[in-house]
């Protein structure tokens, strides 16, 4: 790396940085001209990401050193596949989510544009930081946007799930910093690698203590993660969110899983000495206890976008539980299902108001009694009209199909990538377990399982309330802009399937750099000292 | 052709079909049936293009990687099995598409039907020819999501939509169970392939994991293939059009079950676990259907419980130990498929022609449509299994297995017999009734229309079908024999047992058996005349045992009232108990990480305790808990006392020498003091009722509770701090910054450094936050509308404008609190002096842009206390976007520039700079970041300032209105 291409690290923070800046002083009336701004970072954003990519493909991890100062004591941005793949997700999802708002969301208030752009920010920053108290700063700028991005729009119900969220969050941030100063306290430092270093070596009257700070930081990321029982401010926060605000929330859970994957994994991975393995057990039962709690919202929910979040909390227990299984290939396929449930979850975000658009309030409602009250029935009888079938507008068709799509991924149904994430866990989990299977094992097998039949139970119940028994009596006006990020992302599981295979290799070595962090620790320990000073 | 191509292209090409039939206008019904019948005659083509190779006991095979690494590959593989099946499915879909291209009304919208026909062509081939179990799985869900849409494709009708339902419903369930099987076989196996998996039967049955997965892949199969206690679904997704019903029910999506339970037959049969499972749920089912389908009174509802019937007649020779049972279960499976498909097509011509199905209300068609009665009848024949007919053949091979099968139990063995011979009772009682029912007897009267004979289009496919069936049934060994063979090796390999087909085995017991049962079923439908022509529906002593309701009231209850009830038990949507569980959890991972292996003493020797300081803390201490004891009715009091904490602080900051927090302190906490303030006012007020949560018991108790929390979460907080604080690692990030603040970064107030520069980078996150916060305030202030009790001029300002007597229009400006007006006025200059002062020493002195920004921040803040946000506004023209705006680019631009030098973000630059008459000056370009940083604060806080101010404004304007008309009411 050299020139410019050394600084495509920072760059995909310092874009959307200044892109919200340029917002700012452009005014928040010129809507053209904030819309431009905000189109080119995201856009610019997705090529940085594809770019990064490739370059965290190598061998060795990138490390960025601001303000050309040594690891020792600056900070430092490291590029490895996992923060790669997370900033692409972040990219792809941003911009569909940008595109959807220019349909109409982001004049439903003002400050929009700005705060969408810091949000990108924050998850960019968070994603590539090798610094444990920037982290906080970066969650810090991603939670301060997502606090504007949720009340985004206001409204009663907006405004109360809002204000929820900004109390639980800000607790939450407060148990990080507690965490992060009694690590420093300890430590000494605030850098990841090092801190992985020192972790190994701190004395055993100071060791406890250690780890309690990183207890309580681990309860501030779980939060994030909506693990049950920190979890319950996830769905009515997104359900209320104005689509493309709940489509980039949406990845903000997947942001305290990337935080347990990176922090955890590099300070209690397998060559943690001591301290290896600290709390894995929690993982594992909190992200099963996450499963069944998501699959029971989800059954026990008559509306969509609660449906949605019910979703966001299985996708995060699924991630919980198989990152707690604590074995190299299990971790693969976990990111094969975190990229394939992002896209998903976020394409279903975007999809549920167009869907809803059209339709009776409290259409849902009705269905759902008539069906729990209305069970012994007697069947209607078929009169000549039934034999022929109803034509389906265009638009509902596509919408339908979208759906499916949705129901399918989130299901982890054939023919989308959601059955081959949830395969490429079970399998390597079969793998590793040998000839005796362990009651985890069987457990993460029936909690995969049922939650995924829990989903098809609830979405084709909804499917076919939104669809077959009570349709938009027209169909709904939706612009080119506002379907096209849906059939976006879908599509990009459609790809995701056709190259599983390469898609989990890389996955697969960005886990085994999680895993056995040797080269991010070098890497990183190792940067290039302080070049000639000016 | 190559073997792979060819295999693609049997896979692909109905997809590819259905693409494009999916593509078409509404009514293109001859286009759009036109590409399915060419699709399936050419999948017809390839499979017979594969027979030289098939027939010769070969196997074709392709393979394409997928996700090598985890053992999934698309691997396409057709041997004697998978090509009969596959060229039932393509031949069977065929004349399916014909009959339907007659069969579906001009007005329907035919294309979506045939798109999904062929998509479900597609999967279903996919499952025959998968090589691989996963994939197997794949396209087994593919079929199940296909025939969803196909049982729902008249959706405007309640029944369809349930029928779908319960269809994908179960069958979904079963594909989940048979992926989790799949699983455990590709772990004993180590490898999903087919090939792989076909060669490990010993290790398969001898591993412990054998009963699990059994069970889960049985599981799969049962609920695909309609068994006892999964065969609910299959009589109501007789909803569908009849097209979709001939070819589901009969060639394809239920032969799913049995061809699976088939295909893995040499691996997972011969156990006594398989026969119980397999056996019995086939025997069940057998029966079971066979007396269910006698008292239907639609002609779809019978064939649909005779099919669960064959279907239990099939599973049942599955289950049997012997490979004779296997091939009369893959013969039989031939034999259904021909004779079902038929009498399915049969009874859509009278349903299509009559306008109805209900078998008491049709009678005499044999008058109308002598052609079709005609072929009706020779299917139902060989359903019933009469000689010289294909059903009878096979029908024979099942009664010969029944008498010498093998069973675990020797009773099971000895009912057997017995049990085949009163189904196959049934059965003739059946076809007889579907036969006398619908054609013979007085002409009906009051059909919906006129029948007469169907387009002879529609009847070809019938007519092509029942010919088979004669055929089959005269010459089985010239005809099917060679097929069956190679179907049969396909599965056995060459452990192909001897078996003879021939109409004419000789005078045995089989045969008398058939009379038998061909008698019984006479006479029973004799006997049965006056039950079935009574209004009652449904066959006797099991008529209440609905097994659709159970599965509909067990769904609803665990889909939805146990969920919610659970859901709500388990979760809470209540802010309280969250923070509750949050604070507590956070309390119990730091408790429980201690108690694991507990810590030592700091190795930082203890001071002795400062009197004054102490006293200090003392003071702080109590406006601590007066805050929270006074936060929930008499906020201005907390805070009030909140400040006073700040101030506290402070002191604190300033006493352990640490001048720049001290200062940013001070200035922060007047700030938000006053922004706190000026909120206030718009909150609607509390008030303390005694008893309105519940008894005064419950209410302390739910006190102590949270008392118990907050105290242990600030013991543990004050514990972790005083350990923290007491020891000091052996290498400090601190050390460092000490000693190079000025020689590296050319500043002495080491916290402005590494503020701006050493961790410049968080700063610059940090000011983000702000701006952030700041338009989120905003932006939500802006659309604010304060509650009802909020809006009237508060009680102090309307006694204060009472006794000046002022108007409320004419705000008081000038003389209105004279003295403080003018000091802040002649204050202001002053301030943004100090701020400026502040700036410029940051780098070396206690300052800063953060403080100086936050000083500008007050006396702009002043202005607006004293003067009133008009009369500030309209002397002091305020762009705090612009402000924010600027700050945020001059604080990024500052990073940005380094780039230009080949250096990283935020490298600094310092130097002594000579200016003419002040001389050497340090300049740094960290002081451009806190420049930048100093627009920002004082935009964030203005934006604040103004949207609360604004605010009140707007309130004002409100509420001489409102005073007015209470005025009026007065």
């Amino acid at each position: 790396m050299t020139g410019w291409m050394e600084h495509l690290v920072v760059a995909p923070i310092v874009v959307p940085m200044v892109a919200g800046a340029a917002i700012i002083l452009a005014g928040d009336r010129r809507r053209r001209l904030t819309a431009a701004i905000g189109l080119m970072s995201t856009v610019l954003l997705v090529v940085l990401a594809a770019i990064l990519l490739g370059l965290a493909d190598s061998p060795t991890v990138h490390v960025y050193r601001l303000g050309n100062w040594p690891t020792l004591f600056g900070i430092v941005l490291v590029l490895d596949r996992l923060s790669a793949v997370m900033l692409a997700l972040a990219a792809l999802l941003g911009l569909a989510a940008f595109l959807f708002s220019l349909g109409r969301w982001q004049r439903a208030g003002v400050y929009f544009q700005p705060l969408f752009q810091f949000q990108l920010m924050g998850l960019n920053g968070a994603f590539l930081t090798g610094d444990l108290f920037n982290l906080f700063v970066f969650f810090e700028v991603m939670l301060a946007a997502s606090y504007g991005m949720a009340l985004h729009g206001s409204g009663v119900a907006r405004v109360r799930a809002g204000l929820h969220y900004i109390v639980v969050n800000l607790v939450a941030s407060l148990l990080f910093l507690v965490g992060v100063s009694v690590v420093y306290g300890v430590a000494g430092t605030l850098n990841m690698a090092e801190l992985a270093h020192r972790m190994r070596e701190v004395a055993a009257e100071d060791r406890g203590l250690l780890e309690t700070g990183l207890a309580v930081l681990g309860i501030a990321f779980l939060v994030k993660a909506a693990m049950w029982p920190l979890g319950f401010w996830l769905p009515p926060t997104y359900a209320a969110a104005t689509t493309p605000a709940a489509a980039i929330l949406s990845i903000l859970s997947k942001v305290g899983i990337y935080a347990v994957l990176r922090v955890w994994l590099l300070l209690f991975g397998g060559t943690a000495g001591p301290s290896a393995g600290f709390g894995e057990a929690w993982l594992l039962v909190g992200g099963l206890l996450t499963i069944a709690f998501g699959s029971i919202a989800m059954l026990a929910t008559q509306n969509l976008p609660r449906l949605a979040g019910a979703s966001v909390m299985i996708s995060s227990g699924t991630l919980l539980a198989a990152i707690g299984a604590g074995q190299v290939t299990v971790t693969g396929g976990a990111l094969l299902y975190l990229v394939s449930s992002v896209l998903s979850i976020g394409a279903f975000f975007l999809l549920i108001e167009l869907v809803e658009r059209g339709r009776e309030v409290g259409a849902d409602v009705l269905a759902v009694s008539r069906e729990a009250f209305g069970a012994g029935e007697d069947e209607e009888e078929m009169d000549e009209q039934d034999t022929v079938g109803v034509a389906i507008p265009g638009t509902i068709a596509v919408l339908g199909f979208a759906f499916m799509a949705c129901a399918v991924l989130l299901a982890g149904l054939p023919p989308l990538s959601g059955f081959l994430a949830k395969f490429a866990i079970l399998s390597t989990l079969l793998a590793s377990s040998g000839p005796s299977v362990s009651p985890t094992t069987w457990a993460l097998m029936a909690a995969l399982i049922l939650s995924g039949f829990a989903t098809v139970v609830a979405m084709l119940r909804s499917g076919i309330d939104v669809f077959w028994t009570s349709p938009a009596a027209r169909a709904p006006r939706i612009g080119l802009i506002e379907i096209v990020p849906v059939a976006m992302l879908l599509l990009l599981c459609a790809v995701l399937t056709v190259g599983a295979g390469p898609a989990s290799a890389y996955l697969q070595s960005a886990a085994e750099g999680l895993h056995l962090p040797a080269s991010y620790l070098q890497g990183v320990i190792a940067a290039p000292g302080e070049s000639a000073g000016p | 052709m190559p073997d792979s191509l060819l295999l693609l292209a049997l896979v692909c090409l109905p997809f590819l079909g259905a693409l494009a039939a999916g593509l078409l206008p509404t009514r293109a019904r001859d286009a759009a049936s036109g590409i399915a019948g060419t699709v399936a005659l050419a999948c017809l083509g390839l499979v017979w293009a594969a027979y030289p190779t098939v027939s010769s006991g070969g196997v074709l095979r392709a393979e394409f990687a997928w996700m090598p690494t985890l053992g999934l590959n698309l691997t396409l593989r057709l041997d004697g099995f998978a090509w009969l099946f596959a060229g039932l499915i393509s031949g069977i879909g065929a004349l399916v598409v014909l009959y339907a291209r007659y069969y579906m009304s001009s007005d329907d919208p035919v294309p979506r039907f045939f798109a999904f026909l062929l998509a479900f062509m597609g999967a279903m081939t996919g499952v025959v020819v998968s090589g691989n179990l996963v994939q197997l799985v794949f396209f087994w869900e593919l079929t199940s999501l296909f025939s969803f849409l196909l049982i729902g494709y008249w959706h405007h009708t309640a029944a369809a939509r349930d029928g779908a339902r319960m269809a994908l419903t179960v069958t979904g369930a079963g594909g989940l169970a048979l992926f989790g099987g799949v699983l455990l076989i590709g772990h004993i196996v180590g490898s999903y392939d087919l090939d792989a998996v076909l060669s490990a039967g010993d290790r398969i049955r001898e591993h412990p994991l054998y009963l699990p997965a059994l069970i889960l892949i049985v599981l799969g199969a049962l609920t695909k293939s309609a068994q006892f206690p999964f065969h609910f679904w299959l009589p109501h997704a007789m909803a569908a059009p009849t097209p979709v019903s001939a070819y589901l029910h009969s060639a394809t999506l239920v032969k799913a079950g049995v061809f699976l339970l088939a295909r893995l037959w040499p691996v997972m049969a011969g156990t006594d676990a398989w026969a119980w499972t397999v056996g019995l749920a086939g025997l069940t089912t057998l029966l079971l259907g066979a007396y269910i389908a006698i008292f239907q009174n639609d002609l779809k509802g019978l064939l649909a419980y005779s099919t669960i019937s064959h279907l239990g007649l099939i599973t049942l020779l599955l289950g049997l130990k012997s490979e004779l049972a296997l091939v009369a279960a893959i013969f039989h499976i031939i034999n259904h498929a021909a004779f079902k498909c038929s009498l399915f097509m049969a009874a859509g011509i009278i349903d299509h022609e009559t306008g109805t199905r209900d078998i008491r209300r049709l009678s005499g068609l044999n008058q109308s449509m002598p052609f079709t009665a005609r072929l009706a009848m020779v299917a139902a024949a060989a359903m019933a299994g009469v000689p010289l007919l294909n059903g009878f053949l096979s029908k024979e091979m099942f009664f010969a297995e029944a008498l010498t099968a093998e069973a675990p139990l020797s009773p099971l063995l000895n009912i057997l017999p017995l049990a085949a011979m009163l189904a196959s009772a049934f059965s003739v009682a059946y076809s007889l009734r579907f036969i006398h029912g619908a054609f013979f007897g007085p002409v009906a009267t009051d059909l919906p229309r006129t029948p007469h004979e169907p387009a002879s289009w529609m009847r070809l496919p019938v007519e092509i079908l029942v010919l088979t069936c004669i055929v089959v049934g005269l010459l089985p060994a010239a005809t099917v024999g060679p097929y069956l063979a190679i179907a049969v090796h396909g599965v056995l390999g060459d452990d192909v047992p001897y078996y003879s087909l021939a109409v004419w085995h000789g005078f045995n017991l089989p045969l008398v058996m058939s009379l038998i049962a061909l008698a019984g079923g006479v006479m029973l439908y004799a006997l049965l005349q006056q039950r079935l022509r009574g209004d009652v529906e449904g066959p006797p002593l099991i008529r209440r045992l609905d097994a659709q309701r159970i599965f509909e009231q067990v769904m609803v209850f665990l889909s939805w009232r146990l969920a919610r009830r659970l859901e709500t038990l388990l979760g809470t949507r209540r802010l309280q108990p969250q923070l509750r569980l949050i604070v507590g959890i956070g309390l119990l991972a730091g408790a429980g990480a201690v108690w694991l292996r507990g810590f030592g003493p700091g190795n930082l020797p203890s001071t002795p305790v400062d009197p004054v300081l102490a006293l200090v803390w003392m003071v702080g201490a109590a406006f601590a808990l007066g805050t929270a004891w006074q936060a929930k009715f008499h906020r201005l009091a907390a805070v009030m006392l909140l400040g006073g904490v700040g101030l506290v602080v402070c002191i604190t900051f300033v006493w352990f020498s640490a001048p720049d927090l001290a200062l940013t302190q001070l200035t922060v906490e007047v700030v938000t003091t006053v922004l706190l303030v000026l909120g206030l006012r718009w909150l609607p007020k509390r008030f303390q009722v005694a008893g309105d949560r519940g008894p005064e018991v419950l209410t302390r108790t739910r006190r102590a509770r949270d008392l118990a929390i907050a105290v242990g979460a600030g013991c543990g907080l004050a514990a972790l701090s005083y350990a923290v604080m007491t020891r000091v690692p052996p290498e400090l990030l601190a050390s460092h910054f000490l000693e190079r603040a000025y020689t590296e970064g050319g500043g002495t107030n080491v916290v402005n450094v590494i503020l701006v520069d050493f961790r410049g980078f968080d700063t610059l996150g940090e000011i983000f936050v702000v701006a952030a916060v700041a338009l989120t305030t905003y932006a939500l202030l802006r659309r604010f509308r304060p509650a009802a009790d909020s809006v009237e001029i508060p009680e102090q300002q309307r006694d204060q404008d009472g006794a000046t007597q002022h108007d409320d229009a004419v705000r008081p400006t000038a003389d209105w609190l004279l003295v403080p007006f003018t000091l802040t006025r002649l204050l202001f200059p002053v301030m943004l002096v100090v701020a400026v002062f502040l700036m410029l020493r940051g780098h070396d002195l206690p300052g800063g842009g953060f403080s100086a920004g936050m000083v500008v921040a007050i006396a702009i803040l002043l202005q607006y206390i004293i003067g009133g946000a008009a009369w500030t506004e309209a002397h002091l023209r305020l762009r705090p976007q612009i402000w924010l705006g600027a700050g945020l680019l001059i604080a990024s631009g500052t990073g940005i520039v380094a780039w230009f030098f080949g250096r990283p973000f935020l490298t600094t630059y310092f130097a002594y700079a000579e200016l003419p008459l002040i001389g050497k000056v340090p300049t740094a370009s960290a002081l451009i970041f806190d420049i930048g940083v100093f627009a920002l604060v004082v935009g964030a806080t203005l934006l604040m300032l103004v949207a609360l101010a604004h605010q009140s404004v707007r309130g004002h304007r409100a509420a001489p209105r409102r005073v007015g008309s209470r005025a009026g009411e007065a």
